[in-house]
Order: C-alpha cells, then sequence, then structure tokens
C-alpha cells in the first residue's frame, strides 16, 4: 500500500452533497494534480461530521484541521496554501460564534470536543463506499465473534446485559425485544430496520446510512442470528435517495464479501438484507405501520397485542430495531458490555445522536452520552443562542414530543427524564428555541403536522387533534376562549388515552408541553389578546409595537419621523405614553430587541429616532381630551407620582376625569428622579413631561405619605371611588451576610435617592458595589462623579448575565468604573466599626439553575478582599407592603409584591387598583406607563362600565410606504457621546442626539412591519 | 382458558377470546361502532375502548385479547367520558341532518349518541369534504355522512375481494371511496351494495328509485305489475319490527296490491323458468361434452347473480362462456311480463310498467344493462331494494301488521318450492339438481326431504358429487357419470372456486355462485344488519317456505308448463334464446 503524506476528508453527507460538496472533492483532486500532490495528497468522501449548516465541510488530516462553508473555487487555496505550504487558510476555519475566534483545529472546536462519538464513529472518517475501509476499523469483527465464538442466547444476554434501549423512541430495551422475538413460535422471522426517519429537522438515522451502512447491515445479520431470522428488511424512505443508493452498494459488497448470503463466515448462518423504500408517510415511522407498509398496503397501524415480536410482517414473528439501534450493536460485541455501560446515566446507557436545530449557533448532527444536561448540548456544543437572545425551550422528540423550557436546562437527557417533563426522546430531534419563538404558534405548527401525518384511521386521532387545532388557530388569532387552555388539556388527554398508535397517543404532546411550561402565553394570546414574543400576525401588527410594554405605535412614528412630521409624531407617541422624552433616554428599548431589520443588518435605532424626535419639541403639546362632567367630579385617588401613577393619571385624565396625585417624596418623578442620574435623564426633561401632564387637570401634591399622613380607608372616607397604588419598590434588600450593620454599607437606591432629592450623599474614596443590575451601575457611575477614587461591581455570576443594560455597562468601564465578576460577598469587613472591605469568593459557573442561567458555584480556593471604605448594596428591590395596605385586606404575590389583573390592574380589593414596579416588581419605565395605562382603562370601566380607551383605536398616519421598493442599505445610526473626561465631576447628559440627516436615513431604515396591503 | 373479571364478574373464556366477546359473555354489553362480527375487527373507532389495570391507555375490547388474570373496567369513568369523546368527535364531523337521512331510526351513530348520553356537541369546526357520489344505477355514496368505520372498505375488500373502495387522503382529509376518488362507476364496484348493507350511518345506501314506482302508479295509462324475489318474503317483516325470518309473503301481496299495482306476480315463476332452462342448457353442455366430445366450457356457472356477472367480467373475462346464458329470473320475468303476458292482456309492451323488489342493489344495475330488452323496450323498468318497499309501504300509510294475506296474480304468479330457493347459497344449485335428476333417471332427487345435505349452510366454498345411475334412455350418456358441483357465496369465495378450477384442483361440472354472503337473503338492499344469526333465520324461513308448498320442484309448476306450451315452445327454443338468454361484455380490471 502506498502511503500518503496527506488525507482530506471531503464531507459527503447529503447535506454537503447539496451545497457542492462532489464539486468540491472533484476540485481538490484537480488542483492536487495541477500541483503534482496527486500521489502525496488523498482525497476521500466521507460520511456526515455533524456540522450541517455550514457545510461543504472537510478536513485536512493528519493536521486535524477543519474547514467550512469551501466553495469549488477555494479548492486551489486549500491545496497552494496548507498542502503545499503549511499554512492554514484562516479565512475558511471555524470562528466561535461568542468569542469571535478562529479555531482551526477540529478537536479544540467546543461542537466536536464535547462529543462522544461512538455511534457516528466512521462518519466522516472512512469512505462509505469502500467495505474494505470499514473492515479495517473493526467492521464485521463483531458478527464474526457472534457467529463463530457465541451462540445465539449468548448474544441476547449481551445485548441485554449493555442496557441499550431502542433509539427510535420510546426507549423499549432492545435485548429484551430480541429475546421474546427468538422465544416466538414459529421458523420463519424477519429482521426489520426502520430507516424512515419523519421528524421533521432529524437526520441522524440518514446520515448514518449514508455513511456507515456497514454498521447497521452488521448489526442486522446479529440479530437475524440472534433471533433466527435468515431474511431483513431495510425501510428506508424514499426521500432519502442518497441513503438508499449508498445502503444498498454497501448491501452488494457484503454479499461479495460473503458477509451476507448463505454460509456467512463459512458457518450455516444464512441472512440477507432487501431495500424497502417508504414514500415519507411519517406514520409509517410507527412499527405495525411501517410493516403494513412493507407488505404492499396503505401504511396505517394495527392493534397491538399482537405485537410484531409474535405475529409481525406477513405474521410472522419480527424484530424492529432502528438504524441508530442497529448501529450500536457491532461496539456492544467488539467492546464489551463493561466498556458500553461505562458511558450513559443509570437506567440509559450508551450515546445518542441529536439533530441539533433552531436558534443556536452550532447547528447539526451531535452524539453524547445519554444523560448529559440538555444545557451543555445546548451551550458547550451548541455554542449558546445567537444574537444574545434568550433561550427559552428545547423542543425535544419531534412533532410528538415535548417543550423542556429553561427551568430545566440543568435536567440530564434521558428517556425517563423527558418523558416526566412532557417531552420524548424521540429519535432525537433538539430544535432550540429563543424568546423570540411563540410557544402557542409552535404547539401549532407541531400539532398541524401531526394532523396532517395522521393516518385518519381512528377517531381521536382523525378528528380529536383536527378540533385541537382548531382551537390552537383560533387561539393564535386573537379568538381563544376562557375555556380553551382547560378544553385543550382535556381533549388532549383523552386523545392520549384513546388514540390506535403511538402517533395518535402523542400527537397532543406539543399542546399540553407547552401549555404546562408556558401557560402564561396562551393565557396571553387567550385574554390579553397579546402574543408576547410577536409571532402570530392576527395579534402583532409590528413586532416593535408588539414588544412595547405601552404599546406606542413605533412603525407610525418612526415613518413620521421620516416625513419631518415631528409633531404628528410625538403626539401619536403621547397617545400610547406620555413620557416621549424620558423614555426617549432611559428606555430599555424592548422594541428594538424585536426589530426584524435585525435580521437583515441591525436593529433600528428606536430610541434613538425618539431623542431626536423630542428634541424637535419647541412647547409640548397638549394630546386630546375628552371632557366629561361626571367623570370630573369622580373623586380618584393616585398615590404615588413615578412613571407608573402619573400616566394613570393622564390617561384617567384624557377621559374627563380629575384625578388627585399623591407623592411621598418633595418631588414627583418616582424612581425616574429619586434614582435615574441626571446624566442618564436630564432633571427639566421629566418636569417638562411632569408639567404637561399637570395641565391635562391632574392635581400632584408632594410630601404627603401613605401610611403615614393618610391611608388606604382614610382616602374611601374622604370619597374616594378608586384608588391607583404606584408606590413603586424603594425598599432595598439585604445581603444577608454578616457586617451589613457596619457603618458605610448603605443601600444603592437610598444612596442615589439621597443624592438626586437632597443634592448631596457621601461618598466614600474606595468604593464597592454589590450586585449587576441597573442601580448597580448607576450607583458605581454616580459615586465616580461624586468625586470617588475608585468603584468596583462586584457580581456573582458573568457579565453576560448582568441584568443591567449593556451599554450601560459598557459606559460605567469607560468612566473607570471596575468590574469583578464572579465574586460573591460572603462577608462585609469592619476596622472600628466602619467598613473596610468586603470579602468575597471567587465563583465558576456551574450546572444550569431554574433560571436558565449557570449557577455560580464557589471556588474551593479563591477568597480574595476588596478593599472599600464604602459598600453600596444593589441586589434587589421590595414594597413595604404591610404599612400601606393597613387595614385593607389587598392580596400580595409570592414575591410580596401588590397582587393585580394584568388587564386592568386591579388589585384583591375592587376600587383598588395597582401597577409599576409595587405590582410587578423592579421593572421598566415603559412597563410602568402601560401598567398605569391599563389601570387607568380598568378604573373607568369599573365606574362607569364601558371602556373610553379611545387612543387605543389602531389608525392610519398616512406615511408612504413601497412595498416593492428593496430596504435602503444604511448601517444603524450610532448616537455620539460625551468624552469621559468631560463627565467626570458633573451630571452632563452622556448621549448626545442625531442631527437631522442621520435620524431622516434611520427612520428609513424601518422595514415598515405594520404595512398590510390593501384590499 | 384465561379467567379474567370483567366489572368484577370473573369469566372464563377460551383462548383468543377478546375482551369484547368475554364482555358479552359476563353479560356486559360494551359499544361499538367499527367492529362487526364476522366482518371486521380493526380498533379503528376506539368505541369499544375498556380500562385494563396495569395499561398505560384504554383498550380497544373487540381487538384486545383477554388474558389470565386480567381486571377490567367497561363502565368506570375514565371509560365513559372517552366514548363520550369519540363520540362527540364523530358528531362534530357529521353531517348531521337527521330529519331527511334515510338512516334515522335505524342509525348507529344516532343510537350510540343516544345511549352514551350525548344532549350537545360542544366541539365546532371544519366538517369533513362532502363528496356524493350517485353516478351507478344501484348506490349512492355521501362522504359527510361517513363515519369511517371502514366496514365498507372491509367488505369489498376481503368478502367481496372487490377492492373497489379504499381510504383516500390522510389525517382529517381522509375519507373513503375509489383510488383517486373516481366514481363508482369507473372502478370494479361490482354494485352488490354489500358496502351500504354494513354502513352504520347513511353514508351508503341504495340509490333510491321510490318516487318513479309513484309516478308510474299515478299514470293511468300504465299498466304497472311487481315481481317480488325469493328473497324478499323472508326479510321484509324486519322493516315493520318482526323478528329476522320471519314469512310475510302473504302481507307483502296484500300490501303491493294496495299500493296499486295493477298486478303482483312472482319472481319465483321466473326462477322455476331458469331451472327449466338452466337445467337443459347444463345437460346440453354436459352431452356436447361427453358424447360429442366438444370443447365446451365446463363447469358451467349460475348466471342468477348480477353482482357475480359483473365479477367475472371484470376479473375473469375468460371464464365468461362458462357463465349460463340464461338471464337471471328477474330479468327474463320483465321479458315474459311484457311479451307474453302483455298478449295476454292485450296491451302493448310500451305500456306496461315492470317493477321488481330485489334484496339487491346489483340488480339496478342489471336492469339497466343495455341488453336486457327482449321484449322490444326495457324488460325492467324500476328495481326497488327491500328496504325501498318498506319505505313505500310506510309513505302509503299502510298498517302492515293487520293486513290480510293475499295471494298472487296468474299467470306468472305461481312456483315450487324450487325457486323460493333461489334465495339462499346453496339454493339454486339444489333446485336445478332437483328438475335435472328427475328428468335424467326420472325419480327424484335422493336427498332427504330434497335437501342436498352438503351444499347447505353458510360455509364459504361447498362442494358435493354424486353418480348418476339407472339414467332413462334419453339420457344413457349420463349413465355412470359422477357429477360434481361447487357453491360459493360471497365473491373472495368465488374467487377460491375459480382458482380452484383454473389450477385444476376443482373439477367441477356446475358451479353455483351467489355474490353476497349467504346468498340473496342477505343481498346488498335487504334490512340491515344481516349478521350471520340473521342469515341463518332467513334461510330457516326460506326452507320452512320451501317445505311448506306441494310443489317442490320446478318442471312440475303447472303455469312453466303452461307457458312453454303456450309461448315459448320448449327451453333453448329460438324464442327463450331470444327472450330468456343473454351474452356478456368483459371489463377493465381498474
Amino acid at each position: 500500500m502506498k502511503s500518503v503524506r496527506s488525507h482530506i476528508l471531503v464531507c459527503t453527507g447529503a447535506g454537503c452533497v447539496a451545497s457542492g460538496a462532489l464539486e468540491i472533492k472533484s476540485a481538490l483532486e484537480e488542483s492536487l494534480r495541477q500541483h503534482g500532490l496527486a500521489e502525496e495528497v488523498r482525497v476521500i468522501g466521507t460520511g456526515c461530521l455533524g456540522p450541517c449548516a455550514v457545510g461543504p465541510v472537510a478536513v485536512v488530516h493528519p493536521d486535524g484541521v477543519f474547514y467550512q462553508g469551501i466553495k469549488p473555487e477555494d479548492a486551489g487555496v486549500i491545496v497552494s496554501e496548507h498542502l503545499l505550504k503549511g499554512r492554514v487558510v484562516e479565512r475558511l476555519v471555524y470562528k466561535d460564534a461568542v468569542k469571535g475566534r478562529s479555531v482551526p483545529a477540529l478537536q479544540d472546536i467546543g461542537f466536536f470536543r464535547k462529543q462522544v462519538k461512538n455511534i457516528l464513529r466512521n462518519c466522516g472518517v472512512i469512505d462509505p463506499l469502500k467495505i474494505e475501509e470499514y473492515i479495517a476499523n473493526d467492521g464485521y469483527q463483531a458478527l464474526s465473534k457472534a457467529l463463530t465464538a457465541m451462540k445465539p442466547e449468548e448474544v441476547i444476554d449481551l445485548v441485554k446485559r449493555s442496557g441499550l434501549r431502542g433509539r427510535g423512541g420510546a426507549g423499549f430495551p432492545t435485548g429484551l425485544k430480541w429475546e421474546l422475538t427468538r422465544k416466538s413460535a414459529g421458523t420463519t422471522k424477519f429482521v426489520l430496520c426502520n430507516g424512515d426517519e419523519g421528524d421533521p429537522g432529524a437526520f441522524m438515522d440518514r446520515s448514518i446510512l449514508e455513511g456507515d451502512p456497514h454498521s447497521v447491515i452488521e448489526g442486522m445479520a446479529i440479530a437475524g442470528y440472534a433471533i433466527g431470522s435468515s431474511q431483513g428488511y431495510a425501510y428506508i424512505r424514499a426521500e432519502y435517495p442518497l441513503a438508499v443508493e449508498r445502503f444498498g452498494k454497501a448491501l452488494v459488497q457484503a454479499r461479495e464479501y460473503g458477509l451476507l448470503g448463505k454460509n456467512i463466515l463459512g458457518t450455516s448462518f444464512e441472512f440477507d438484507v432487501e431495500i424497502r423504500m417508504g414514500s415519507g408517510a411519517f406514520v409509517c415511522g410507527e412499527e405495525t405501520a411501517l410493516m403494513t407498509s412493507i407488505e404492499g398496503k396503505r401504511g396505517e397501524p394495527r392493534p397491538r397485542p399482537p405485537f410484531p415480536a409474535v405475529k409481525g410482517l406477513w405474521g410472522k414473528p419480527s424484530l424492529l430495531n432502528n438504524v441508530e439501534t442497529y448501529s450500536n450493536v457491532p461496539l456492544i460485541l467488539t467492546k464489551g458490555v463493561a466498556w458500553y455501560t461505562a458511558i450513559g446515566s443509570a437506567k440509559s446507557k450508551g450515546t445518542k445522536v441529536f439533530a441539533l436545530a433552531g436558534k443556536v449557533n452550532n447547528t447539526g448532527l451531535v452524539e453524547v452520552p445519554i444523560g448529559t444536561p440538555l444545557g451543555e448540548i445546548i451551550y458547550d456544543i451548541g455554542g449558546g443562542i445567537p444574537g444574545g437572545k434568550k433561550f427559552k425551550a428545547a423542543q425535544m422528540g419531534g412533532p410528538s414530543g415535548g417543550c423542556i423550557p429553561k427551568e430545566h436546562l440543568n435536567v440530564p437527557v434521558d428517556y425517563e427524564t423527558l418523558t416526566e417533563l412532557g417531552a420524548i426522546m424521540g429519535s432525537g430531534g433538539l430544535i432550540v428555541m429563543d424568546e423570540d419563538s411563540c410557544m402557542v404558534d409552535v404547539a401549532r405548527f407541531f400539532l398541524d403536522f401531526v394532523q396532517d401525518e395522521s393516518c385518519g384511521k381512528c377517531v381521536p386521532c382523525r378528528i380529536g387533534t383536527k378540533r385541537m387545532l382548531e382551537i390552537v388557530n383560533r387561539i393564535c388569532e386573537g379568538k381563544g376562549q376562557e375555556s380553551d387552555i382547560e378544553r385543550l388539556i382535556d381533549l388532549g388527554g383523552k386523545i392520549k388515552d384513546t388514540a390506535l398508535c403511538g402517533l395518535g397517543q402523542t400527537a397532543p404532546n406539543p399542546v399540553l408541553s407547552t401549555i404546562r411550561h408556558f401557560r402564561d402565553e396562551y393565557v396571553a394570546h387567550i385574554r390579553d389578546k397579546r402574543c408576547p414574543a410577536g409571532v402570530c400576525p392576527a395579534l402583532v401588527r409590528a413586532p416593535c409595537q408588539n414588544a412595547c410594554p405601552a404599546a406606542v405605535d413605533v412603525p407610525g412614528f418612526v415613518s413620521l419621523i421620516g416625513e419631518k412630521r415631528y409633531s404628528e409624531a410625538l403626539g401619536l407617541h403621547r397617545e400610547r405614553n406620555p413620557f416621549a422624552s424620558v423614555c426617549a433616554r432611559v428606555c430599555f428599548h424592548t422594541c428594538e430587541d424585536k426589530c426584524r431589520r435585525s435580521t437583515l443588518d441591525d436593529a433600528l435605532s428606536i430610541r434613538g429616532l425618539k431623542r431626536y424626535l423630542v428634541e424637535q419639541e419647541v412647547t409640548i403639546q397638549l394630546p386630546e381630551i375628552r371632557d366629561d362632567e361626571k367623570n370630573a367630579k369622580r373623586k380618584i385617588a393616585i398615590v404615588g407620582a413615578g412613571p407608573a401613577g402619573l400616566s394613570c393619571a393622564y390617561f384617567l385624565a384624557r377621559m374627563g376625569y380629575r384625578p388627585n396625585v399623591f407623592e411621598a417624596e418633595q418631588r414627583p418623578g418616582g424612581m425616574l428622579v429619586q434614582t435615574i442620574p441626571a446624566y442618564r435623564l436630564p432633571r427639566e426633561e421629566l418636569a417638562r413631561e411632569v408639567r404637561m401632564i399637570e395641565r391635562l387637570g391632574v392635581d400632584i401634591q408632594t410630601g404627603v405619605r401613605l401610611g403615614k399622613d393618610f391611608s388606604l380607608t382614610s382616602l374611601r372616607n374622604e370619597g374616594y371611588e378608586a384608588v391607583f397604588l404606584g408606590v413603586g419598590a424603594p425598599q432595598g434588600t439585604n445581603l444577608g451576610v454578616p457586617g451589613e450593620e457596619l457603618e458605610g454599607v448603605t443601600d444603592a437606591i437610598g444612596f442615589l435617592r439621597e443624592y438626586n432629592i437632597r443634592g448631596s450623599a457621601h461618598v466614600g474614596r474606595k468604593v464597592a458595589v454589590v450586585g449587576g443590575g441597573n442601580a448597580a451601575v448607576d450607583a458605581a457611575r454616580t459615586a465616580i462623579r461624586l468625586g470617588a477614587e475608585s468603584a468596583t461591581i462586584l457580581y456573582r455570576r458573568s457579565r453576560d448575565e448582568m441584568p443591567a443594560y449593556a451599554e450601560e455597562i459598557d459606559e460605567a468601564e469607560h468612566e473607570g468604573v471596575v468590574l469583578k465578576v464572579l465574586a460573591a460577598p460572603v462577608e462585609i469587613l469592619g476596622k472600628d466599626g466602619h467598613v473596610a472591605g468586603v470579602k468575597c469568593s471567587a465563583m465558576v459557573l456551574g450546572d444550569f439553575d431554574r433560571s436558565g442561567r449557570r449557577r455560580p458555584i464557589e471556588m474551593s480556593s479563591g477568597e480574595f478582599v476588596e478593599e472599600a471604605d464604602q459598600v453600596i448594596v444593589a441586589i434587589g428591590q421590595a414594597v413595604d407592603a404591610d404599612s400601606l395596605r393597613n387595614g385593607v385586606d389587598l392580596k400580595l404575590t409570592r414575591s410580596k409584591f401588590i397582587e393585580i389583573n394584568p388587564v386592568n390592574g386591579q388589585t384583591s380589593v375592587p376600587w383598588i387598583f395597582a401597577g409599576g414596579d409595587a405590582a410587578t416588581g423592579p421593572s421598566s419605565v415603559a412597563e410602568a406607563v402601560g401598567s398605569g395605562e391599563s389601570a387607568a382603562v380598568g378604573m373607568d370601566e369599573m365606574l362607569t362600565g364601558a371602556k373610553h380607551a379611545f387612543w387605543r383605536v389602531e389608525r392610519d398616519v398616512g406615511t408612504a410606504f413601497d412595498p416593492e421598493a428593496d430596504p435602503v442599505q444604511y448601517p444603524r445610526a450610532q448616537m455620539q457621546l460625551i468624552p469621559v473626561a468631560r463627565r467626570r465631576q458633573n451630571f452632563s447628559e452622556v448621549e448626545q442626539p442625531f442631527g437631522p440627516q442621520d435620524a431622516l436615513r434611520e427612520a428609513k431604515r424601518c422595514l415598515r412591519c405594520d404595512y398590510r396591503a390593501k384590499e | 382458558m384465561p379467567s379474567l373479571t370483567i366489572d368484577q364478574i370473573p369469566v372464563e373464556v377460551p383462548d383468543g377470546t377478546t375482551i369484547l366477546d368475554a364482555a358479552h359473555k359476563a353479560g356486559i354489553m360494551v359499544p361499538t361502532l367499527c367492529y362487526l362480527e364476522n366482518v371486521q375487527a380493526i380498533g379503528a373507532c376506539r368505541v369499544c375502548v375498556v380500562e385494563v389495570e396495569g395499561a398505560k391507555t384504554l383498550i380497544a375490547s373487540c381487538v384486545a385479547p383477554a388474558a389470565n388474570g386480567m381486571k377490567v373496567q367497561t363502565n368506570s369513568r375514565r371509560v365513559r367520558e372517552a366514548r363520550r369523546m369519540v363520540v362527540e368527535m364523530l358528531l362534530s364531523d357529521h353531517d348531521g341532518d337527521c330529519q331527511t337521512c334515510d338512516r334515522s331510526e335505524n342509525c348507529e351513530l344516532q343510537s350510540l349518541a343516544r345511549e352514551l348520553g350525548i344532549r350537545q356537541v360542544t366541539y365546532a369546526g371544519d366538517k369533513s369534504r362532502k363528496i356524493v357520489d350517485s353516478s351507478t344505477p344501484a348506490l349512492k355514496r355521501d362522504t359527510s355522512k361517513c363515519v369511517l368505520c371502514r366496514r365498507c372498505i372491509t367488505v369489498c375488500n376481503e368478502i367481496q375481494g372487490v377492492g373497489a373502495l379504499q381510504p383516500q387522503y390522510r389525517g382529517f382529509k381522509t375519507v373513503v371511496g375509489p383510488a383517486f376518488c373516481s366514481e363508482l362507476k369507473d372502478v370494479v364496484c361490482v354494485q352488490c351494495g354489500q358496502c351500504g348493507a354494513v354502513c352504520p350511518v347513511g353514508a351508503i345506501t341504495e340509490r333510491e328509485d321510490i318516487d318513479e314506482v309513484w309516478a308510474a302508479l299515478d299514470d293511468p295509462k300504465k299498466h304497472v305489475v311487481v315481481q317480488t324475489a325469493p328473497a324478499i318474503r323472508a326479510a321484509l317483516g324486519e322493516c315493520f319490527g318482526y323478528p329476522p325470518g320471519t314469512l310475510v309473503t302473504g302481507k307483502m301481496v296484500s300490501a303491493l296490491r294496495r299500493l296499486g299495482f295493477d298486478a303482483v306476480f312472482d319472481t319465483n315463476f321466473a326462477a322455476d323458468l331458469t331451472i327449466m332452462e338452466e337445467g337443459t342448457e347444463l345437460l346440453t353442455r354436459l352431452k356436447q361434452a361427453l358424447v360429442e366430445k366438444k370443447p365446451v366450457a365446463l363447469p358451467m356457472f349460475t348466471s342468477c347473480s348480477p353482482g357475480w356477472i359483473k365479477y367475472l367480467e371484470h376479473f375473469y373475462p375468460e371464464m365468461l362462456p362458462n357463465l349460463s346464458t340464461c338471464k337471471s329470473p328477474q330479468q327474463m320475468f320483465g321479458a315474459l311480463a311484457k311479451t307474453y303476458y302483455a298478449q295476454k292482456i292485450g296491451r302493448k309492451a310500451e305500456e306496461i310498467t315492470v317493477v321488481s323488489v330485489m334484496p339487491c342493489t346489483a340488480k339496478k344495475f342489471e336492469a339497466r344493462r343495455p341488453e336486457m330488452d327482449g321484449s322490444g323496450v326495457r324488460d325492467v323498468d324500476v328495481v326497488l331494494t327491500t328496504r325501498e318497499l318498506g319505505r313505500m309501504i310506510r309513505q302509503a300509510g299502510i298498517d302492515f301488521a293487520s293486513l290480510p294475506d293475499g295471494k298472487m296474480d296468474s299467470p306468472l304468479g305461481v312456483s315450487s318450492g324450487a325457486a323460493d330457493i333461489f334465495a339462499n347459497t346453496g339454493g339454486v344449485m339444489e333446485a336445478a339438481l332437483r328438475t335435472a335428476y328427475e328428468i335424467a333417471t326420472g325419480r327424484p332427487l335422493p336427498f332427504e326431504n330434497l335437501h342436498v345435505k352438503p351444499i347447505e349452510g353458510l360455509e364459504g366454498v361447498k362442494a358435493a358429487s354424486f353418480q348418476i345411475t339407472g339414467a332413462l334412455p334419453a339420457w344413457s350418456f349420463l349413465e355412470g357419470v359422477t357429477l360434481s358441483v361447487a357453491v360459493a357465496h360471497g365473491l373472495s369465495n368465488a374467487r377460491k372456486v375459480i382458482e380452484r378450477i383454473k389450477s385444476g384442483e376443482g373439477a367441477y361440472h356446475f358451479v353455483e355462485i351467489m355474490t353476497c354472503p349467504g346468498g340473496c337473503i342477505g343481498g346488498g338492499g335487504q334490512p340491515r344488519l344481516t349478521t350471520n344469526a340473521v342469515r341463518k333465520a332467513r334461510i330457516a324461513a326460506i326452507y320452512k317456505e320451501d317445505e311448506g308448498k306441494k310443489l317442490r320442484k320446478s318442471h312440475e309448476n303447472p303455469e312453466v308448463q303452461q307457458i312453454y306450451r303456450e309461448f315459448l315452445g320448449a327451453p333453448l327454443s329460438e324464442k327463450s334464446h331470444h327472450l330468456l338468454h343473454t351474452e356478456y361484455t368483459a371489463r377493465a380490471k381498474v
């Protein structure tokens, strides 16, 4: 045999072939010839390597360099650079999605490194069209061992002891199945291989058939020997032409080598395999339907018992396993039970191949030990979620599987656990979904699939799933009824209980599992007529508007800016949100997170546009008010002049009410004035908008505190018909570590309030801020401005997990704030009763907790002391509910916030409404505005018995849009920031607005998702 | 012998018994829909689900075998609610136009809904596609009423071996119909109506021709005669609440008179005539084969059953020469009514309307075959099924139970017992043998009570052979000949016989085939449901009618003798060839 210097393994799985692998292979060969390397370097077409999305891929050995996204024209450079000069072609190597760096070596790529390739051992390594390569890799040794050294019973015993379970879905113990089939009476028996992989997105069986067909043939032959069968059938879907072709060629080779046919390996054992092509009915993956189909009839399941082991194909005992299961068998025989059982979990041994798809950086086929935590598959192998989005759920087990939410990222992926959580292993489909997936829509998609694929034989599956689909459809269309969820659960449960086959019995799973884990999304669709993820077209006018808690007509005001119709744009904004100027500065802009433009390049700078817009305002204009004598006479009290209370007052005033606002502090604005520093929100901007609200007839009284100067009962006694509680969550929470009582320890809210309201606050020399939220960042940046020598933020998780806005963190760092992440305070150290430092534990990220984040765990040797003379604690906020509800039986949530009906803000006491942080816990300004508006509408409805929210009507602003035109190609505009040097010692606004040219251009970037063709 | 408890009642049943049958044994009725005894047990509808301790899901009792130690609950809340859900689902997808449905009050879905206490259908939504196929003269299919129980499919594929109906499409879109949703007229359907006979709802029915009959009766220029097939008298009573197997010949005659028919005749008369013609044809063929050594098609097949004829035309056109050239009794009757009888009453053929009442839907097709105009016009004008006659009698407000017994008119009204047994499997053969044997030997058929025991009963394929001894001189060529006959009913059994003949395994002289299981008494136009128990009861009634007659052999029928004397001359004469015999057409297999 000639020795060669290098091998280029080109993946020729169906995915890579479809994207041009064969052309690349010939181009490589041609280039090697041209460079005279044809003798030194061999090009080999292999089976699937796994990362199909970045295909075509190839690996150059012995260097182990992995190239992806190759085009035929790249062949020349790979040969001339890599093979001739030994230089890796940087441009074609894998890029780490998170860290952004190149990773040339296969073994360094997370996607490959964390996998355990047993079943896929030969895929991407050998040429599937050459039986010699399979044999060279220990192929057919297992068959030889079985036939020459083992009795059939011994083979079965071995498979039983290996703990191998069916990889087709249900996880039935394989050895037991073999034993039952062997023990069945009858001389004619069949070995059947299920290659009718039908789950959307799953293709592991195809890859094995294409990349390592002999492992399946060998597994089937061993099974034939074990159960006493001489005939096998491989049922492969007709949509897998390459698999059929390669498997067919492998059969011919095996026969030529005497590994199939009569007298195999010189023994008396006879076995052969025929291919039967299935024409793509999902139900034919069900064992009885598969057999009916092989018999030449319409593929439909038949009742069990009798089980196939007793009466299967043509009424004969039949053993049916899937491709992946058979592929395990040779390994068990050659490597032994001890080796095999060392991998996997207690109840499920070995590895499992998953088809990783959806919103995950690395997609493709991955093989991991059974029992690997879901989070590891998604994050370590899959490389996490693209675009910094949040993981929402993993849909596992194909259409009849279920969704696993972030709370369970840490669960070991095995048969039992998945079933417990309402999903199934299935054939290994794993679809990752992020925050942009609507779980009702996901359920609808899968239900639609199974409804379409139902064979139509039994009533529950044929009609029941259709009725479920109709209910889910109407929920998605915003026509759901309150009882629909219970109805789906009831009907789904009964379908599971009565359907004829596995397909029908699992068909309701997508709905049941999403209801179980994402019931609130169903409720939002049904009750609020909202699709929180912004997916369902009937409920979502535009994703940005849908994402705005105040439901501001974003495309409306953006397009008005584009036409320089500024006052209309502002008016439109204030239809739903009075705080245009405030939000232009501090809004956390969920609208931008959902902007569809981000799929093209970057999200629209909606906040930037809004900032530009409010700069154009000369005199503030009042919104439409509908005077109403009756309403004007009603007494309504609003407690708290924060964004929630003031918004509530604003909308009440527009309906003709004259509410009274009571504010405990000296200045109205709530958190906007008390904690948000002026460098983010200049005081005058807030004051302008508060004055606007006052001009609508709202009376604001400051310096009166609920619980001290008045009470809910006293308001009632004074004749107030309704009260809105917008008292915020102004209480800091304790760390719960020793030393918190020391002088110099303060909470962030208190610290910020003191400075912002009173104009001065004590600040230390060395300031340590504990926490990772916006309050922590604000406190640190304020401390720096107030003259602290240093400000250090101590946060126990990683930077990625900090709840503060990313741009705020960046700016804090620019201003000199030091970020120490993975540091958890364990004690506050003191000297003479005063703070001297914070003792911290260094942390590492461990497994996933119920919030879907990696749990920080203490490193054994990593304590350090952060010196500090002031410690600002910013780890959470609370509401002092007891003092405010004094005498009134107000129900609280589990986290001790005020419980409300989110639709109308009503509390458990009908005349008391609430909103903002006091009800939701610390949240955003926009959330507070939205909740104030809902409560205003709710109060009005309670008082008048009707809804008068005239601003909620959708209006056509009459801006021009040409749906045929291509999107403009400008990149996202950036707001300028004042230099860091100019920020010290002062509170000047950091962010500077766009100029007109930038703003108008930016406005034109909007894709106008709100546009609907007029009928 | 597994022993188990069902609703705490212990039962012991033989191996292989289903839970459903075990429950019956314990005196518990489990509701069913798609299940049909001796026809189909496929567990498709899920109405018969029961709770089995330890099982993950509910179990379809019609297919699940009873196992030792099993604990079964047939009436738990879980079971009741599941059954209601299933039936409610069916109702939510059902046309539901009960008021105008011919199955109302005789509809299994309606009964189930009532029995399960469903008072409201709480699920609304899309309904299945409505495809109405009335392309054949025999049947009407309406998919919007179909519950997809698949009984029709099983009957058509497995019992009849025809395969005209299959499930089409998948999921909610599934409908039952011919491949590619063709019309029945374009496929191999033999129009036997067995599909409609087992349909639990109104999805497959005969095409109703009652209005045409009323129109003829209302027309003063028409002389309307009616003939009733042998099988009607043993089943019509069921339309009026009589138990299966009640003979209502006399009341039937009175009812027909009250409906306004100008003459009430009997197809049985023509059946006797058929024996004369067919018997002679058989003897002639035997003579040609045995004496003249001519290549003649043997065995000879009976030709009374139009479904069977169409089946042979589709599937075994090469065997068509084996079919007797005799028309069926219905068609012989029609031809004679418009010639012989017309002459007698001095009317023209055009002025006579012949209505037949048949147990059979294929007879509607047969009457419209182009060759069936020996009289110069359509020999038979309208064919009603037993069920249609029942409905017509109700429409006329006739109180069937209080009717006096009437008598058939002459000259086409007298018949022998041999004609009666045309109604059941083995009957035509026995009738033919009664005559042929006696003609050949001068002695009566040597079987007790003239019944040929080996070809009686519901066995699918039956055969008999006996030696002829003491033949009369005219038939001496038969002396010592062992005559082999075979009888089959249900077309898949017919296929078995044909395959046996083709393989040489079965060497018969004469073969009787009836399309429907049990023969005409189990015809596609008979009152539903025809179970084996019902078949047996009807057959017993037919034998009773036969045995109760003095006249039991066709050749002894005086009116038959008269017609040969007066009109036809002799069997196989030129006139009878013209009026009573026909030829066949090869048809495509799809």
